[in-house]
């Protein structure tokens, strides 16, 4: 069975937004809603801006899953962790549980208020976000099914992401593993994207992690 | 979501999804186009998907030779369904100077009869050179555009490239080189690359090929990036980080050279053989040892030197320059001029891994950028040279390029020279001052801008709007790379929207030259462009994907400065007046301006001004003025214009993120939002331009390189305060 998940490797990252964008388009968020993001991290022992992409990490040990009263949150086999739309009543608990703070709820608000887009007719299912439920990357679940990489894998310009099997050892994200390294390490989430960091750039990527999840 | 995908089931998937093309979905057509979003040509190549005539879904265009997409790319979906576009032509009906224009809509013959109105009436009572034509962003009509002021007998035609973009480096390759270039993406045989004023990641040309770069780092070439600025192109690239205080350019470059001629790490043979006041430049550069220009430019010594040392001797050595981050000052020509000669003297020019000059161009063809010589009508333009109205401000520049310096437009049109003005998206905060442009063009007798959006910094002030088709609903121009050829499949356009080139050939159709624009026919005109090569727009859709290759007719050659094969008449040597690449500029030199690549000291800063301005580099996800309300997706990744200081800086100002300040230079002030960070050393402070609440281009003098005539975009000091709340 597949383990999904990303290698980010920081040392190509560029903060370019292409990844953040990709997503956009590829899903159609509500205003506000950032599934994928990009923080600039600096730090005194840093003499460049490192560019961190940001997105849920599809936990191994998802406290997001535990914290739903609903139980409208689960983990696939394949690893990926998606909420269940049906089920979610938009009580916010995933939210607070997440200690990387990647869940929002889906706000009541259209990029263009009162008008229908031409695109916008018959959208694709992971093209709606009903308001007042809980929203976060879901791995691009719908491409990978089709045999694609998520939206913002395979948008990015510096190829800076690595997606695939991680219980594949000789794959390109296999090979690249080894080298990674995951944030919040304590929390016992056993997150399924981790980062090669730049020299000395750890602490402090680590440290914007903590913020998000605190904030 | 829920239901449509089986939450507990495992994909249906087998091993590791891949970056593949979406697969494609009942119902649901496929289509081609090349991205506007950031005015570049050639075009990155996008893919999209579409039911009927909606477009659906983007993506890159699996092999195109430019991609991937960027985040502008990805947006151009959100902007071409934007509630806001134009969809109809629209005429001001309340005089200029009036609070409001009172734009009222009006049929596309009305708003022909009125251009072609004016335009007779104005070559009847004028001549035809006061009316000026101008191409701004997208810079894909300029073939079309050129034809046009043609035909209609002017030759005033400028274009953004001639007011403040890439013609300025340019100008400085033809004057030093003969050919131009901004360098090629670091071959096989390339060992050192250098990386001056631009930064890759965020504005790479002609694509987004960081990701190359960055596999040229892993595979050992050794990058030098010279930038004021911390870019992240030199955070991820770079072996050696040079950040001069800007405009001192020329300086870094004699340096660099100093060390190479003392140290003897020069190619002698080159040299002597084939640079044009290689003495000269030589007794030049021995003036810069690296402590002085350290003190000029505050680039360390040693730095200067591991740098000269390391470019030299660790050949072949390529470059990628800007289209525009050296030019933005004062002595824009000369400094750029000073870093065409780094590679030279290591006689890196044409040679594999090195600088290249194509072997062959596609025949017949010059870039989009300059549009086709037959088809733009380069000869008559040539013909009525004698008109041109930058010929006595900036004469080098008229005698290198057709198309008209537009940074004198104002004077022009105070002088009652101009009397009307046809721009494609035109945009008046390009230039400095931009409040005495606008002002200028009120005053003209005819104006009417192609866009995709009302935009009122520059709408206001003329008479006509004409609704642009989007880069998905545009047929023309194909898109070409060195000789592979693409087309398009565009759905129709929204509302009355109409293509650039078709606004264009209807106007001269209805001039009264039906044959020569093709009776309005796109297709046609495109037809008559691949008819060169004995090809058709058909043919283009019957290759849709993969393009057509025209052959050339033998492999690459190097070294062609040895073989006559630089020059159309067959001699030896390069494409400029002396035939050899010119460190001493005969044409400079015949004008009287400064021949060698002079340094000359920027403006100075005082207690009063302190700090260093630099505007016009890029944030990833803006161009210009464009893709503030074009797209909420990206303007909600920046709302505010933000002003990068240094965290030092900042500090000592008591100015923490976010705080508002007051940016201001002796020419006027804004009011922004601090943004302490890294990015810009101590001393400096930058912000994006075409933000119309704080359009920084309005604290810039009207001042020029009088060789280029580009503004001082990243040379005048300021001070930043911050604002106190009331
Ligand atoms: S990162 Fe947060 S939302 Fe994603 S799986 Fe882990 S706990 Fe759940
Ligand atoms: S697309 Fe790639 S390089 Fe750009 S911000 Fe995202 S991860 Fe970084």
């Amino acid at each position: 069975m597949a383990r999904y998940g990303i290698v980010v490797d920081l040392n190509r990252c560029t903060g370019c937004m292409t990844c953040v964008v990709a997503c956009k388009e590829e899903n159609f968020t509500l205003p506000g809603v950032w599934w994928n993001r990009v923080f600039e991290v600096e730090g005194e022992s840093l003499d460049r801006i490192i560019y961190f992409r940001y997105a849920c990490m599809h936990c191994d040990n998802p406290p997001c899953v535990e914290a739903c009263p609903e139980h409208a949150i689960n983990k696939r086999p394949d690893g990926i962790v998606l909420i269940d739309h049906d089920k979610c009543q938009g009580h916010a608990e995933c939210a607070k549980a997440c200690p990387y703070g990647v869940i929002g709820i889906n706000p009541d608000q259209k990029y263009f208020p009162g008008e229908k887009l031409p695109l916008e007719e018959n959208l694709d299912p992971h093209r709606q976000h009903p308001p007042g439920k809980a929203s976060m990357c879901t791995l691009c679940v719908h491409r990978i099914e089709e045999g694609r990489e998520p939206a913002c894998v395979a948008g990015c310009p510096s190829k800076a992401m690595i997606f695939g099997d991680l219980d594949e050892l000789d794959s390109p994200v296999g090979e690249k593993l080894w080298a990674s390294r995951q944030v919040l390490v304590s929390k016992g989430t056993n997150p399924k994207v981790s980062y090669i960091f730049p020299p000395n750039s750890f602490k402090y990527v680590e440290e914007r992690s903590k913020k998000e999840g605190t904030s | 979501m829920a239901g449509k995908w089986d939450l507990r089931g495992d994909t249906p998937v087998s091993g590791n999804p891949k970056r593949t093309s979406l697969a494609q979905k009942e119902n649901d057509e496929v289509g081609y186009t090349f991205c506007d979003g950031c005015n570049e040509v050639p075009f990155c190549g996008i893919k999209f998907y579409k039911k009927g005539n909606v477009v659906t879904r983007i993506e890159s265009w699996p092999g195109f030779p430019a991609a991937p997409i960027c985040s502008k790319a990805y947006a151009t979906l959100q902007r071409l369904y934007h509630p806001k576009r134009l969809r109809f032509p629209m005429k001001r009906t309340n005089p200029k100077g009036a609070p409001d224009p009172g734009y009222e809509r009006i049929s596309w013959d009305e708003a022909y009869d009125m251009i072609v109105g004016h335009l007779n009436r104005i070559k009847e009572a004028y001549g035809p050179h006061a009316a000026f034509f101008y191409v701004g962003d997208p810079k894909e009509p300029r073939a079309a555009v050129q034809r046009l002021a043609a035909v209609y007998g002017s030759v005033n035609y400028g274009c953004e490239s001639s007011t403040a973009c890439r013609r300025g480096a340019q100008l400085a390759e033809m004057l030093t080189y003969g050919f131009p270039t901004m360098g090629d993406l670091p071959a096989e045989e390339t060992r050192v690359m250098l990386i001056w004023g631009t930064n890759l990641a965020y504005s790479g040309s002609p694509f987004m090929c960081h990701g190359h770069f960055m596999d040229a780092k892993e595979r050992g070439v050794k990058f030098i990036v010279v930038d004021p600025r911390n870019t992240p192109t030199a955070g991820t690239l770079a072996a050696i980080h040079l950040q001069p205080r800007p405009a001192t350019t020329a300086a870094l470059a004699a340096g660099m050279m100093h060390v190479i001629f003392k140290e003897n790490l020069e190619d002698k043979e080159f040299c002597e053989k084939w640079i044009h006041g290689i003495d000269e430049l030589k007794s030049y550069v021995s003036e810069f040892p690296p402590e002085r220009v350290e003190k000029i430019t505050w680039v360390p010594a040693k730095k200067i030197i591991d740098a000269a040392r390391l470019y030299a001797t660790h050949g072949p050595g390529g470059f990628k320059t800007g289209a525009q981050g050296t030019t933005h000052d004062l002595n824009a020509t000369n400094n750029h001029r000073g870093i065409l000669l780094l590679p030279a003297i290591c006689g890196y020019i044409d040679v594999p891994g090195g600088i290249l000059k194509p072997t062959e161009p596609l025949e017949e063809m010059a870039p989009w950028f300059d549009g086709p010589p037959k088809f733009s009508m380069r000869d008559k333009m040539t013909e009525m040279k004698g008109h041109r109205l930058d010929r006595e401000v900036f004469p080098v520049w008229a005698e290198i390029f057709w198309e008209v310096q537009t940074n004198h437009l104002v004077e022009w049109i105070k002088e009652g020279k101009i009397k009307a003005f046809l721009g494609w998206g035109f945009n008046t905060m390009i230039w400095p001052q931009s409040h005495e442009y606008q002002q200028a063009i009120a005053g003209l007798e005819f104006s009417m801008a192609v866009d995709y959006f009302y935009r009122p910094w520059t709408h206001h002030y003329i008479d006509l709007v004409l609704p642009a088709a989007m880069c998905y609903e545009r047929l023309a121009p194909f898109a070409f790379f060195k000789r592979q050829i693409f087309g398009r499949t565009p759905v129709k356009p929204l509302g009355e929207c109409k293509e650039d080139w078709k606004i264009a050939l209807d106007i001269g159709v209805r001039l009264g030259y039906k044959d020569l624009f093709f009776n309005g026919d796109v297709e046609a005109a495109c037809n008559d462009i691949l008819g060169m090569w004995g090809l058709s727009y058909e043919d283009l859709r019957k290759n849709q994907e993969q393009g057509i290759t025209v052959p050339p007719k033998g492999p690459e050659k190097y070294r062609k400065y040895e073989t006559g094969e630089m020059r159309p008449d067959g001699k030896p040597g390069f494409m400029t007046p002396s035939g050899k690449i010119e460190a001493l500029s005969t044409r400079l030199e015949k004008h009287g301006y400064p021949a060698l690549p002079e340094y000359k000291e920027p403006m100075a800063t005082s207690k009063e001004y302190p700090l260093i301005l630099i505007s016009g580099s890029r944030i990833p996800y803006i161009t210009h003025s464009k893709w503030r309300e074009d797209s909420p997706w990206l303007l909600e990744l920046q709302r505010e214009p933000l002003l990068t200081i240094n965290p030092e800086d900042a500090k000592k100002r008591g100015i923490y993120a976010g705080d508002d300040v007051i940016l201001k230079t002796a020419w006027g002030q804004i009011r922004v939002k601090a943004k302490p960070t890294i990015m810009v050393p101590p001393g400096i402070v930058g912000i994006m331009h075409g933000w119309a609440k704080a359009n920084v281009n309005e604290l810039i003098p009207r001042q020029f390189d009088p060789i280029s005539g580009f503004p001082p975009f990243k040379e005048v000091v300021c001070e930043v305060t911050k604002e106190v709340a009331k």
